[in-house]
């Protein structure tokens, strides 16, 4: 899990794997590591700390990722700007692997989410989903979606 | 032109000639090497692409070549293999001085500390060296989960684990392992060398031994000697060198390592060997299960009654070193610096007369036995007057008019004694008494024996000796008598 601080990464980790969800905003330091089975394929799925301009992603917890959520707030334009900068270090590291992508917030008032914004920043060869870790929209369809692309 | 050659010339015509040729080639030698030489290095190529026979068929003699080629020429050799041994050598060598460093401060810190002092006196109650109690003490412990984890991705190889209670999922696990690696690494390193080895949570010790492609973390319950960090080093080279291959393949599907989990089950085992009586109590507590309170107070009452025999044992031995301290103080001859329990013996050191008596009737009375006793004494002469009146007894044999008995710190000789004795012992007399050892200023010559003397010493009985003698023996203690006077009747 990618992105810029505060865009919920950790809520769609924990809305997948915990199915819980709370409001409260406790940013990660490092990362953190959870499991889930996604029906024959276990995922550890390494929740890491967000990119701010002071941190970059430490890229050595991007070491023998088999995949990558790119996740973006769907409410602040500039985080999914980010992933052009996002994808550089990951792809450094990791070369072309599988990606899918979270707008996420999708429940929130104030999406500003616009199809120029995404012609700029997103790669054909992504999946897209627009999520809500808290309603829990799209959140199963988008580790669905990269599992389905790790596997194949 | 006989028939033969008749017959070749019209079966082969023309072509005798050729024959000619090949066969000076097959007979001349260097046309022959030559040859050879020519198609010796694509035969080997095709033959190695081929199968693995001609690489079999070289294994042996090329082998034995090197190994003559090494005794030969070791210098040579040497310089070859230096930029491949040393990296290899310095770093099991600063690994086994790290670690002989860790056992040096563990060593220190529980002489020192509170357990330490705890376990001296332990060791004291039960007589058991304190080093042998330590080494026990610190071999308790228990290897929970072992797990093997690819370096690269964090992905876990495999795990080896002997509880049944597994909290966490090993995979997180693993992945965390590494994400704390990378963790130290990007937080207080540059070097790759400097890796997290130990790891402490509760009271769970995480030892990491670190190869080049995985990784080996074991979670340990209680404190491990350090001899386990290279029984982890040598399942982890011995693991990564036979599946290099699928070690390279790893993709995160572990079904090529399944047997690798039976070459982590002995690190787990090392505890069950030390303490056979856990795995006894586990197939115990198997039998009839037992609700968590009973087993508690049944705990309970077992540490009451074994606190009990121990602090009984504790008495006795305790009573015992003190009888036998005080007895052997109190005993002449013998200056007692120390007594102690060495093992299951008492061990008396300081100084030991060899005329001293030892009291082994009395001590066995309080359960101590000779064979009990060990004496780690340095022999001298004491001059207590006890010791004194014996040896002079068994030196002077005196006669029963005598009486000798201490006197400000020598032995007092008084009496008359017969003057063949006196005569006998005169020079040892003077001598003890010039040692200040004796006081013969109240030992008189029995006067009435001087005849006695004269006759047994003299064949004939001498009036004017007799009377000469019996003048300078007057009625003065035996020391005024003149040396002369006892050295003219010898
Ligand atoms: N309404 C709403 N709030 C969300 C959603 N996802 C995350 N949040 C909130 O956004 C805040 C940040 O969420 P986190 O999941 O902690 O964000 P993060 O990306 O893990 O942040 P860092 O760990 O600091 O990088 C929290 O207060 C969440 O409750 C969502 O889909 N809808
Ligand atoms: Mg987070």
């Amino acid at each position: 899990m990618v992105g810029d601080f505060a865009v919920g990464k950790t809520s769609l980790t924990q809305k997948f794997v915990n199915n819980v969800f709370s409001d409260k905003y406790l940013t990660t330091v490092g990362v953190k590591i959870d499991t889930a089975d996604v029906s024959d394929t276990k995922l550890v799925v390494w929740d890491v700390a967000g990119r701010d301009a002071l941190s970059p992603i430490n890229a050595a917890y991007l070491a023998g990722a088999a995949g990558i959520v790119l996740v973006g707030d769907g409410t602040r334009p500039e985080t999914i700007k980010s992933f052009a900068e996002i994808w550089q270090t990951v792809s450094g590291k990791l070369g072309d692997v599988p990606v899918v992508v979270a707008l996420n917030k999708r429940d929130v008032d104030g999406w500003e989410v616009t199809d120029d914004l995404l012609q700029t920043s997103i790669q054909s060869s992504w999946a897209v989903f627009e999520t809500s870790a808290k309603d829990g929209s799209n959140v199963p369809e988008l580790f669905a979606a990269l599992v389905d692309r790790i596997n194949c | 032109m006989s028939q033969i050659d008749e017959l070749r010339e019209i079966l082969v015509g023309g072509n005798a000639q050729e024959i000619a040729e090949l066969r000076e080639r097959l007979e001349n030698l260097d046309q022959r090497t030559r040859d050879v030489a020519e198609v010796l290095a694509p035969a080997i190529g095709e033959g190695i692409s081929k199968d693995d026979q001609l690489i079999e068929a070289f294994k042996a003699p090329v082998s034995q070549s090197l190994k003559s080629a090494i005794r030969t020429e070791p210098d040579s050799y040497a310089e070859i293999l230096y930029p491949v041994m040393a990296p290899a050598i310095r770093r099991s060598i600063s690994q086994a001085i790290s670690s002989m460093l860790v056992t040096i401060n563990q060593t220190i810190a529980s002489a020192t500390s509170k357990e330490g002092l705890q376990l001296r006196f332990e060791a004291w109650r039960a007589g058991v060296p304190y080093g042998q109690l330590a080494l026990r003490r610190s071999l308790i412990y228990r290897v929970e989960h072992i797990y093997l984890i690819d370096r690269e991705s964090g992905m876990m190889v495999t795990e080896y684990t002997k509880a049944e209670t597994s909290i966490l999922d090993s995979d997180a696990v693993s992945a965390m392992f590494t994400a704390i690696q990378s963790f130290v690494q990007d937080s207080f390193s540059q070097s790759e060398d400097d890796r997290l080895t130990d790891l402490k949570v509760g009271e769970y010790n995480v030892w990491v031994a670190h190869g080049s492609k995985l990784m080996l973390a074991a979670v340990i319950d209680g404190d491990p000697p350090e001899s386990l960090k290279f029984e982890m080093y040598d399942v982890l080279d011995g693991i990564q060198s036979d599946y290099a291959q699928q070690i390279a393949d790893f993709d995160g599907d572990n079904e090529a390592f399944g047997e690798v989990s039976g070459r982590l089950e002995p690190l787990l085992q090392l505890r069950a060997r030390e303490e056979p009586d856990a795995e006894a109590d586990g197939a115990q507590s198997q039998d009839e299960p037992q609700t968590p309170g009973t087993r508690k107070v049944l705990l309970i009452a077992a540490a009451a009654i074994i606190a009990l025999v121990a602090l009984y044992f504790w008495a006795v031995a305790a009573n015992q070193r003190l009888v036998t301290e005080t007895m052997l103080a109190q005993t002449p001859g013998l200056a007692i610096s120390n007594v102690s329990w060495e093992g299951d013996k008492l061990r008396v050191e300081g100084l030991r007369d060899p005329d001293a008596e030892i009291p082994f009737a009395k001590l066995a009375a309080h359960g101590v036995t000779e064979a009990d006793l060990e004496f780690a004494t340095v022999p001298f002469r004491s001059l207590q007057p006890a010791m004194e009146m014996t040896r002079l007894q068994g030196e002077l044999q005196p006669p029963s008019s005598l009486t000798m008995h201490p006197l400000e710190g020598r032995i007092s000789v008084a009496g008359t004694a017969p003057v063949t004795w006196l005569m006998q012992h005169d020079a040892r007399l003077r001598q003890l008494a010039m040692e200040k050892r004796i006081d013969y200023s109240q030992l008189h010559a029995d006067t009435a024996t001087v005849l006695d003397y004269i006759i047994a010493n003299y064949s004939q009985a001498l009036p004017a000796r007799q009377s000469e003698l019996l003048a300078q023996l007057g009625h003065q203690p035996w020391h005024k008598v003149p040396a002369k006077t006892v050295l003219q009747l010898k």
